[in-house]
């Protein structure tokens, strides 16, 4: 499978780029999905490159990273291992079918890119955001910016930062292009190279593995147990209102008040009460009061909201910059400064809370945010 | 023959007119058509069609208040929600009046308070004055200052979207809504594609929410001062993007308005209005903002927030971000007006006359009964205002004074 004939395929990044981005659409003239049979990673000669896939994805789990530190700086010697090792760790993160490892798997292998990319000459980096289609340009050598950037390729990425910084407003936008300088590209392809190998792990969906798979997939999940928690979705059983934070507050009290709420913030308001654990039921009961409160299409619609219709997803409430944008993030306070999701404010407050009241009597803070 | 039957024959005229011709949007098999039945009162929806005949054949005969089509492209357009297969989107803007506050504080305008009956003009209140209810119903009008609102509104965006998104006159599709405002289209292949957040990040841009002329350090250092008299020492401001368009509002501010206007702005450091030739000079021009004597970090920020209102267009949030959206279609009638949604190139925005240009009823007259209209203009004609009289007026004019509940046909 490995001797594919490469004559026709022209090449632009070398075997040791490869090796150290085998995420790159190239790196398939290696290995192709179609080539990479499940039993093949199991036969004796495969060995080695499941042991170093296994590596990548322990690492990763353990370490924030997929290369050992000991690893000579940035020389790797068996490239053929180094980019054949990446798939079969792919596959090996689907098969645990735990989203946490997969974030994480996703997020170490596109840091630990970053920081191979920041030792590349620019012209690389450029290579590799032409790899995920970017409009991207270099800048003459005597230029304030060393890169432009199409507005949109900067946008599918940027739009998932929370600094000020990365916002579209705060940039040197002209003509449709973004200025930015080298380390701002490589931040940029960070995300690209995360949501690229998210998507693949999510594009794996076989019902069946290898015992051998599935054995090595077991220890990996018992390690993430142990290393990254059970994730932060978990909520109290009981609603803590005094929890809210302050737009959803003002949501309640004007939704409770038979006051009129625009659309954004009656979709707010309802995937915030469905997230937290609130019955579509007793959300439905809350826009009863409602003059153009009509049940069975307000039942429908929170229902649809929880996931129990439709295509059964259930939709999550929006992050405080989009509550910013539609003027339904309303009395922020100190603690807001701190968070990006009303269901983040939700979980720490409830968390500090809960501490409190175990360890002293319980105060009334009632109306703290009114 | 009652108003409401009078304005249908007149929308089914309209439909049925062999001169009637409405433009085929880009990529119509692509779009979600939908319309309101005008007598039944419900929205039509998922319907596809192969070509703009064929639409039309269905406007004709079931003759709707209201014409709409998707701005998203689908797989299969006819098809539930969940099952349409999104393509790609256009980038679509709205700037209506009914969002953004206008230089004739809407007066024209009536709200009667649902539960108690309580009725004012202007602006709509948050609750009754009375009961305290916040349901109203409300009478609108497209007045010339509303439209005027807009219109200052519209031309921002469009500067913004050619000269720092780099988008072609020709990728941009402007038009009178048909009511009180304009929407701008961009059909463009790169934008298709852009999910929802990217397009909330474009929205903010143009509203200006979240900008930020200081990089992190000295925000935060500038936050934990006593503010007042620190120097504007790292205050620069680049030639690009909202770095620009700052400089141009701050010179076009200063250079035109009074010490009064400025302080009614918010604005009290009259060193802003005394100095203004060296700021136009040394800090707009050269970039030294701490050469200004007299003139703080503080102050310099505070111009920021000003200008960037001024600079910044006032949009219809939802409606960008929305990559399901549904819009009115080119060419056909508003069911609050009878006047047509219209197409002008770009750079006709202030020459544009909606009273003129999207006038659909063109011919004969109608007898009416107007209980209560303002002085407006209707086909080249200025007309009113009206209280409870009997008048001949254009079909045009008696068609929107019906739309908007200020007149009865009268026999």
């Amino acid at each position: 499978m490995m001797d594919r004939n490469l004559s026709t395929v022209s090449a632009s990044f070398t075997k040791s780029d490869l090796a150290k981005y085998p995420f790159l659409k190239e790196s398939a003239r290696y290995f192709s999905p179609i080539d990479l049979q499940i039993e093949d990673l199991i036969s004796p000669d495969m060995h080695q490159i499941l042991d170093r896939a296994m590596e990548r994805v322990t690492l990763a789990i353990t370490n924030f990273t997929v290369r050992p530190s000991n690893t000579e700086k940035h020389v790797i010697k068996d490239l053929q291992k180094e980019i054949f090792s990446f798939p079969v760790a792919i596959m090996l993160v689907a098969a645990t079918n735990n989203s946490l490892i997969k974030k994480r798997y996703a997020l170490a292998e596109a840091k630990q890119a970053t920081s191979e990319m920041s030792l590349e000459p620019k012209d690389l980096l450029l290579k590799i955001a032409f790899d995920f289609g970017w409009k991207i340009t270099l800048s003459p050598p005597d230029s304030k910016y060393e890169f432009t950037l199409y507005f949109t390729s900067f946008l599918q990425n940027a739009s998932h930062f929370h600094a000020a910084k990365w916002k579209l407003i705060n940039r040197k936008l002209s003509e449709g292009n973004v200025y930015l300088n080298k380390h701002d590209v490589e931040r940029l392809l960070q995300e690209e190279i995360k949501q690229r190998i998210e998507k693949r792990l999510n594009n794996i969906t076989l019902d069946q593995y290898p015992p051998e798979i599935s054995e090595k997939a077991e220890e990996l999940k018992k390690l993430a147990a142990e290393n990254l928690g059970q994730g932060e979705t978990d909520f109290p059983k009981i609603i803590i209102q005094e929890a809210f934070p302050p737009c959803i507050n003002t949501l309640y009290a004007a939704a409770s008040k038979n006051h009129h709420l625009p659309h954004m913030g009656r979709f707010a308001l309802t995937t915030f009460l469905v997230n937290i654990g609130m019955s579509a039921e007793s959300v439905t009961e809350l826009f009863k009061s409602f003059s153009d409160y009509n049940e069975r299409l307000t039942r429908y619609q929170v229902e649809h909201i929880a996931g129990e219709r439709g295509s059964g997803t259930k939709y999550t409430c929006p992050q405080c910059s989009i509550l910013q944008t539609h003027n339904v993030c309303k009395n922020r306070d100190d603690f807001c400064k701190r968070i990006y999701h009303p269901l983040k404010y939700y979980k720490n407050k409830t968390d500090i809370l809960s501490q409190n009241q175990s360890e002293t009597p319980k105060e009334n803070s009632d109306n703290k945010n009114s | 023959m009652s108003s409401r039957d009078f304005v249908y024959s007149k929308f089914s005229e309209f439909y049925n007119n062999p001169s009637t011709v409405i433009p085929a949007p880009s990529s119509l098999e692509q779009r979600e058509f939908a319309y309101l039945m005008f007598k039944e009162r419900f929205m039509v929806r998922h319907k596809r069609f192969e070509n703009i005949q064929a639409f039309q054949n269905v406007l004709t005969r079931n003759v709707p208040s209201d014409v709409y089509h998707s701005c998203t492209y689908y797989e299969k357009p006819d098809l539930e929600m969940d099952k349409k297969g999104w393509i790609g989107s256009d980038l679509v803007f709205d700037i209506d009046a009914d969002h953004i506050p206008t230089s004739c504080g809407k007066i024209h305008d009536e709200w009667i308070c649902q539960k108690c009956k309580f009725s004012g003009k202007g602006i709509t209140p948050e609750e009754c004055p009375v009961c305290s209810s916040d349901k109203f119903s409300v009478k609108t009008w497209p007045c010339d200052l509303c439209i005027e609102s807009t219109r200052v509104e519209t031309a921002k965006l469009i500067d913004m979207l050619t000269k720092d998104f780099g988008f072609a006159t020709n990728e941009l599709h402007v038009f009178f809504s048909g009511h009180r405002g304009y929407h701008v289209h961009v059909e463009n292949e790169a934008v298709r594609s852009l999910d929802a957040l990217s397009r909330k990040e474009i929205v903010d841009y143009i509203t200006g929410l979240g900008l930020s002329v200081l990089d992190r350090d000295t925000k935060e250092k500038f936050a934990k001062s006593k503010k007042r008299g620190v120097t504007a020492k790292n205050f620069k401001l680049g030639d690009y993007g909202w770095d620009r368009r700052l400089k141009i509002g701050m010179a076009k501010l200063l250079s035109s308005a009074t010490s009064d206007e400025l302080k009614s702005l918010g604005l009290k450091n009259n060193n802003l209005f005394k100095n203004k030739d060296v700021i136009l000079k040394r800090a707009i021009e050269e970039n030294r903002w701490d050469t200004v004597s007299g003139v703080s970090m503080a102050t310099w920020l505070k111009l920021v927030e000003q200008v960037k209102i001024l600079e910044s267009a006032n949009i219809d949030t939802v409606v960008t971000t929305d990559v399901h959206r549904l819009i009115r279609m080119n060419g056909t009638l508003h069911g609050k007006t009878g006047l047509l949604k219209t197409e002008f190139a770009a750079h006709q925005l202030d020459a544009f006359d909606p009273f003129t240009q999207a006038v659909a009823f063109k011919k004969g007259t109608a007898k009416v009964l107007v209980s209560d209209a303002p002085k407006f203009r209707m086909g080249g004609a200025t007309w009113g205002p009206y209280k409870n009289v009997k008048v001949v007026l254009p079909t045009a004019a008696a068609i929107m004074l019906i739309l908007k509940d200020r007149a009865e046909v009268s026999t």
